[in-house]
């Protein structure tokens, strides 16, 4: 859309459109948040758009190469594997459980994150120092160890895994909350609306979190891409989903044994893996990006 | 340097101290007894389970099991693994080597790939080599690492048949191993297939380690890549061209060094991802190492080993952490005054 100048009027945009302005310039942004959009979708409406159920095993149909292999069939567009599953619907199915339960993980992790995050930047002195090197500790243990101590204490399942990760994930958002919060807290502004007499909180909710909002969000992006490595990660190993379900990583662990026999339903699932990685991670450099560059103008 | 080591060492103290508190109040998160998840004997009668209380100090209050707990640490006894019944020390110490080989091969690869083609790119910033390089690391630290071991297995072990698929080194070779580090021990070795020996061990390292540094090395080169940048608009670097310097004396006298410093700054944090990203590959690739062991011990609900598995695999990361954190200062007289947290 055309910004015209019509009437003598300054126009100041909100930090978010701001930013939206300056991230929808980048075409390969732009092709990143359309995936991710399309991800979303598929997440929240697989149960309808889905050819065949994806639990539903015809043995008849087993080990169906894809439609454009000489053996295939059209009405599995994507093959079937060693129990005559549809691979399209069960990839589709598994949207909603590797993407969309990322999704919901990271915001559940954002949330107490931030919250934990501004009241400790608010902290000083003893109680400060110790979270620091707390955190420091927490961030220092590889994530998908700290979840795999996590789902052996709870044990193995999905929602075990799902708590995992939204634990794993918590830390990084209070780090970086707390930064950004001590960060502008040192303004000027602050300064002014302190002088103003409003509280630590007031000044929290009305000045300090519209401005660092956009570095939560980044930060979340990239979350969400950890987190559906480390779902898939956990179900390829067998202590996130249990094997019936068809989330991507245990798909791929449930392809392993045929690798050699019927390839694709190893090459898919991973795909599915990546494309869903790559257009998350395409979106979060794309809003780190508009910082950057918001930031110069 | 004093101060700055006083400091390293505090911190250092203070993480080990939070770590085994961690690794201590797990023992009470797993199921089961408290007593039997730290010490993992499950089949111990009522004497030995008397004794162990008293070594354990069960009768004291939290603090003073802690202790007791701590100091079976320092003594080298970590408990024995609930599943197998042998020395959990004994375990860690057969199987570290294995990972520390593997990750630091796979970390040498990632920086000596990732931090060359990150400068590349800066270089060329805003061309299309820029661009192709960007995009390839993209997709680099996207791809999951089970899905890249098992297409490099498919595609290097059977179906080009150039490396082998798993294992640290052909069965034939019967080597000693007083160190547990596989290549110290071929060379310090008397077999008289020293040669070929350490050949199958260079081929069977090369695609778990390769697979491993894919990730971290994409990181490197964006590390790599913004340091050269910013170190590039720097005003020295105008300098050293109003002095009429040729391009490649700016970058190879001045922006390389000074953009190396930032990236050494940033490249150990990497380490602790690196780990991770090898426990899932010894599972892939069969490696003998701690990552699979203890990824195992979940499957058997062998909580003692896991415990004890946290504990050294995170001890051994902050050492990385601490080291490169030297290097740094070493290299860098301006960070030891950078006040720990102060960022």
């Amino acid at each position: 859309m055309a910004r015209d100048k019509i009437y003598q009027e300054e126009e100041f945009p909100s930090p978010l459109i701001q930013l939206w302005i300056i991230f929808r310039q980048t075409p390969s942004i732009m092709i990143g948040l359309g995936a991710f959009i399309f991800l979303v979708i598929l997440a929240i409406f697989s149960p309808i758009l889905a050819p065949h159920s994806s639990v539903e095993s015809n043995v008849a149909m087993a080990m169906l190469p894809p439609a454009w292999d000489d053996a295939g069939n059209i009405s599995y567009l994507l093959g079937t594997d060693d129990l005559g599953r549809d691979m399209l619907s069960r990839l589709m199915h598994g949207t909603s459980l590797t993407f969309g339960l990322s999704f919901i993980v990271v915001i559940i992790a954002t949330v107490i994150g931030v919250f934990i995050g501004s009241l400790s930047a608010l902290t000083r002195g003893v109680k400060s120092s110790f979270l620091n090197h707390f955190l420091d500790v927490i961030l220092s243990i590889p994530s998908l160890l700290l979840a795999i101590v996590i789902v052996a204490i709870l044990g193995p399942g999905l929602s075990n895994t799902l708590w995992a990760v939204i634990m794993v994930l918590i830390p990084q958002f209070i780090h970086i909350t707390r930064n950004a919060v001590k960060e502008e807290f040192a303004k000027d502004y602050v300064l002014a609306s302190k002088l103003d007499g409003a509280s630590s909180l007031r000044i929290l909710h009305y000045s300090v979190m519209p401005n660092i909002i956009e570095k939560i969000v980044s930060q979340a992006t990239f979350a969400q891409s950890a987190a559906i490595l480390d779902i898939a990660a956990l179900g390829f190993l067998g202590l996130g989903a249990p094997i019936p379900l068809p989330e991507w990583g245990a798909m791929l662990a449930s392809g392993f044994d045929l690798f050699y026999i019927a390839p694709w339903t190893v090459y898919l699932p991973g795909l599915a893996i990546l494309f869903a990685v790559v257009a998350t991670n395409l979106v979060g450099e794309g809003l780190r990006h508009a910082i950057k560059l918001r930031k110069f103008s | 340097m004093f101060i700055f080591t006083l400091r390293k060492l505090n911190l250092f103290l203070f993480t080990m101290l939070l770590l085994t508190i961690l690794s201590f109040s797990l023992s009470f998160l797993f199921p089961g007894e408290q007593l039997i998840n730290i010490s993992g004997q499950i089949n111990a009668t009522e004497q030995e389970l008397a004794i162990l209380a008293t070594s354990y100090n069960q009768e004291g209050n939290i603090f003073e099991q802690y202790l007791a707990y701590v100091f079976h640490i320092f003594s080298g006894d970590l408990g024995v693994s609930m599943s197998s019944q042998t020395d959990i020390a004994g375990e860690i110490v057969r199987l570290l080597p294995a990972t520390i080989e593997l990750s630091m091969f796979a970390f040498v690869i990632a920086t000596v790939i990732g931090v060359p083609i990150g400068f590349v790119a800066a270089i060329n910033h805003n061309k299309v080599t820029d661009n192709v390089i960007l995009a390839v690391a993209m997709i680099g630290y996207s791809v999951p690492v089970f899905w890249l071991g098992l297409l490099a297995i498919l595609t290097f072990s059977i179906q080009l048949g150039w490396l082998p698929s798993g294992g640290q080194i052909s069965l034939l070779y019967e080597i000693e191993r007083p160190t547990g580090f596989m290549f110290i021990d071929i060379l310090v070795s008397e077999s008289p297939h020293k040669w070929q020996a350490l050949q199958n061990a260079y081929a069977h390292i090369i695609l778990p380690a390769f697979v491993i540094a894919a990730a971290p090395a994409t990181v490197f080169i964006r590390l790599a890549r913004s340091a050269m940048l910013s170190v590039l608009e720097t005003s020295y670097i105008r300098a050293t061209r109003a002095k009429g310097l040729s391009f490649i004396q700016i970058i190879f006298r001045h922006a390389i060094r000074n953009a190396l410093i930032k990236v050494i700054q940033h490249i150990g944090l990497q380490f602790a991802n690196l780990v991770t990203l090898a426990m899932i590959t010894e599972v892939i690739f069969n490696w003998p190492g701690i990552g699979r062991w203890l990824i195992e011990s979940i499957y058997q609900r062998d909580y003692t080993a896991i415990q004890s598995g946290l504990l050294v695999l995170s001890t051994f990361i902050f050492i990385v952490h601490i080291i490169t954190d030297y290097t740094y200062a070493a290299l860098n007289p301006l960070a030891r005054g950078a006040k720990y947290g102060s960022r």
